[in-house]
């Protein structure tokens, strides 16, 4: 176990608890950009953290940094803005699914478009944890949500094949695979350009129970046993993890 | 200082980049379109076209909060897209200007011609309760000028500031002498990076999210008022020309429209509210000179209540719905209301 506590610098340790629900993964993915952000030594004058609106969309305020707390799916144009802005300041987005991928999904494209270089971690629990439990855009086919109750009739959104050709980066880990989780958010610090970690963590009160998991860590467990880490991949299998680094087609 | 035969949408530019406009971020829209044309060629300003009006503002919120002056324009669909980070804007206390050119609406509308009908929406389009300085000059000179004056209030205030102006004014070519020596106002609080402040929508105290202390909310949002209002105090615009010859009939009229006023200035008292919101109190000691107010304006009746509202008596109102200012369509009406 990591005994090392200076990430705990880079937190509002007195508001601590956060809002989250018992068994929520959010707390676990919040502590790892803490320990990326401790590994790099970023100074906390010059780093700047955006959410947008959900459960993950709190993180922003419990970082020990200026912070902005954005409406809902904007994370990534206030970043971007923020970015083109004072281009020293390091940018990190911090927020769920529905925002980056659902509500915000059209600023993600144009962010990879633009190869602004922010760093975004994404906090994928599969649902709309916020709002009760809704579809989301990472729900699997056939699950049962509040919306979907006969079963998901889409499929979810393959986030990696957005990067496609992009010369961005790209990495998908869980809050199982903390080591991991921990490499790709450092690498994606480092990146020069846009960087987007999908962190796979759980949301039980919402959606695992429904699902007819008994805890969030019979949840960890399926990450376990599901996941297999492969980081010198090109392209991810559905039950793998890893760091794509894509290139670009059309070299200038 | 020369003079210089400047469009409408090119003094915003110019003015823009007075004040000391650091970062522009828009999506293209006519009639609003020609201010990022201009100011794409300007060394010191980065500007980005961005997918779409909702991005660009958040990215000039963004700016804005890393400490550098920030700007958009659009028109009203775009207006209408913006609207939810408007009032996030305000919440969070963001200074930044927003230019809306009005063509005719509701949706798609006739896209280049102008109207007047997005006056409500300035300071009801977000969701509850917010109180946005609003400015509308009604001429090149003064779009220049009061640019320069929506920059300043917008740091004064902390909050986004509106700048409207419509398809004739914006398009507009005036010889104007574009004035370098007017006051700016520069950031009085510390640009992000440099502390551990907290900038949310959600109601809060300083840093802290505030989500049930209703107390909390309540006092938030007088002091908004109050600062609001205090802003506004300092730039008081508006225009009154008193009637040379006896008449009992003030005019009240804005933007475009106003400059066909000043035609009628020989038979009635005219009135010309600049600063829009929150709405010039003057009004209330000019108004009881005049036995009758007319009001005109390019919609069904917008501004007409928010006077009728301040003074507590009856106005006679003109609707030019949008699309075309036409002298004889309006001395007819004006006619008829005699
Ligand atoms: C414009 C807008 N629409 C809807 C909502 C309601 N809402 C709040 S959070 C949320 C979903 C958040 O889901 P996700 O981003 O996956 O975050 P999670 O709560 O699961 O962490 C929604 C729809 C909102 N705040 N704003």
């Amino acid at each position: 176990m990591n005994q090392n506590t200076s990430f705990k610098r880079y937190l509002k340790m007195d508001l601590l608890p956060t809002p989250w629900c018992p068994g929520c993964g959010n707390g676990i993915v919040l502590k790892t950009i803490c320990q990326a952000f401790d590994e790099l030594n970023l100074p906390k004058n010059g780093t700047v953290v955006v959410s947008g609106i959900g459960c993950s969309g709190r993180s922003a305020g419990y970082f020990d940094l200026d912070s902005v707390h954005t409406a809902h799916g904007r994370a990534i144009p206030v970043a971007e803005g923020i970015k083109y802005a004072i281009d020293a300041l390091n940018v990190i987005v911090a927020s769920g699914d529905g925002d980056l991928l659902g509500i915000g999904g059209n600023h993600l494209l144009h962010a990879i478009r633009r190869n602004t270089n922010i760093t975004v971690v994404c906090y994928a629990n599969e649902t709309y944890g916020m709002t009760g439990g809704q579809v989301s855009p990472t729900t699997p086919h056939n699950i049962k949500t509040l919306t979907t109750p006969n079963g998901n009739p889409d499929y979810p959104l393959d986030v990696q094949f957005l990067f496609k050709h992009s010369g961005c980066y790209f990495a998908r880990s869980t809050v199982y695979h903390l080591n991991h989780l921990k490499k790709c958010i450092v690498e994606a610090l480092k990146f020069q350009g846009f960087s987007f970690v999908e962190a796979r963590t759980m949301c039980i009160v919402n959606y695992g129970r429904r699902l007819g998991y008994k805890n969030s860590n019979e949840m960890l467990l399926h990450y376990k046993e599901f996941y297999k880490i492969n980081d010198d991949a090109g392209e991810l299998a559905p039950n793998e993890i890893g760091i794509i680094k894509t290139n670009t087609l059309i070299k200038s | 200082m020369p003079k210089q035969l400047l469009q409408g949408n090119q003094a915003i530019a110019l003015a823009a980049e007075v004040a000391g406009l650091k970062f522009f971020a828009g999506y293209p829209i006519t009639p609003a379109s020609e201010i990022i044309h201009e100011l794409v060629n300007k060394k010191h300003i980065k500007t980005l076209q961005m997918e779409d009006e909702i991005a660009s503002i958040n990215a000039v919120m963004g700016a804005s909060l890393a400490g550098v002056k920030a700007m958009t324009a659009t028109s009203g669909p775009g207006f209408s897209l913006m609207q939810e980070s408007i009032g996030h804007a305000h919440m969070m206390e963001v200074p930044i200007v927003i230019v809306n050119v009005q063509r005719v609406g509701p949706s798609t509308g006739m896209p280049t011609l102008p109207a007047q009908g997005d006056v409500i929406q300035c300071i009801h389009g977000s969701h509850g309760d917010y109180f946005p300085i609003v400015f509308y000059p009604n001429s090149v000179a003064e779009l220049y000028q009061y640019t320069i004056a929506a920059f300043n209030a917008a740091e004064e205030s902390l909050s986004p500031v509106i700048l409207l102006s419509d398809g004739y004014i914006s398009h507009l070519y005036e010889t104007i002498t574009p004035h370098r020596d007017f006051e700016i106002k520069h950031r009085t609080s510390p640009p992000l990076g440099a502390s551990n402040r907290h900038f949310t929508g959600l109601s809060h105290e300083g840093s802290i999210p505030k989500t049930s202390d209703i107390d909390n909310y309540r006092r938030l949002i007088s002091r908004f008022q109050e600062k609001q209002q205090l802003t506004a105090q300092r730039y008081n615009y508006y225009e009154y020309l008193e009637c040379g010859k006896e008449t009992d009939i003030l005019l009240i009229s804005y933007g475009a429209l106003s400059r066909v006023a000043y035609y009628f200035k020989n038979d009635f008292s005219l009135y010309r509210p600049i600063r829009m919101f929150p709405v010039v109190e003057e009004i209330k000691i000019i108004a009881p000179k005049y036995k009758r107010i007319i009001m005109m304006e390019m919609n069904t009746g917008q501004y007409v209540r928010e006077i009728e509202r301040l003074l507590r008596r009856e106005i006679e109102f003109i609707p030019i719905l949008g699309g075309r200012i036409d002298l004889q369509e309006i001395k007819q009406k004006l006619r008829e209301e005699k």
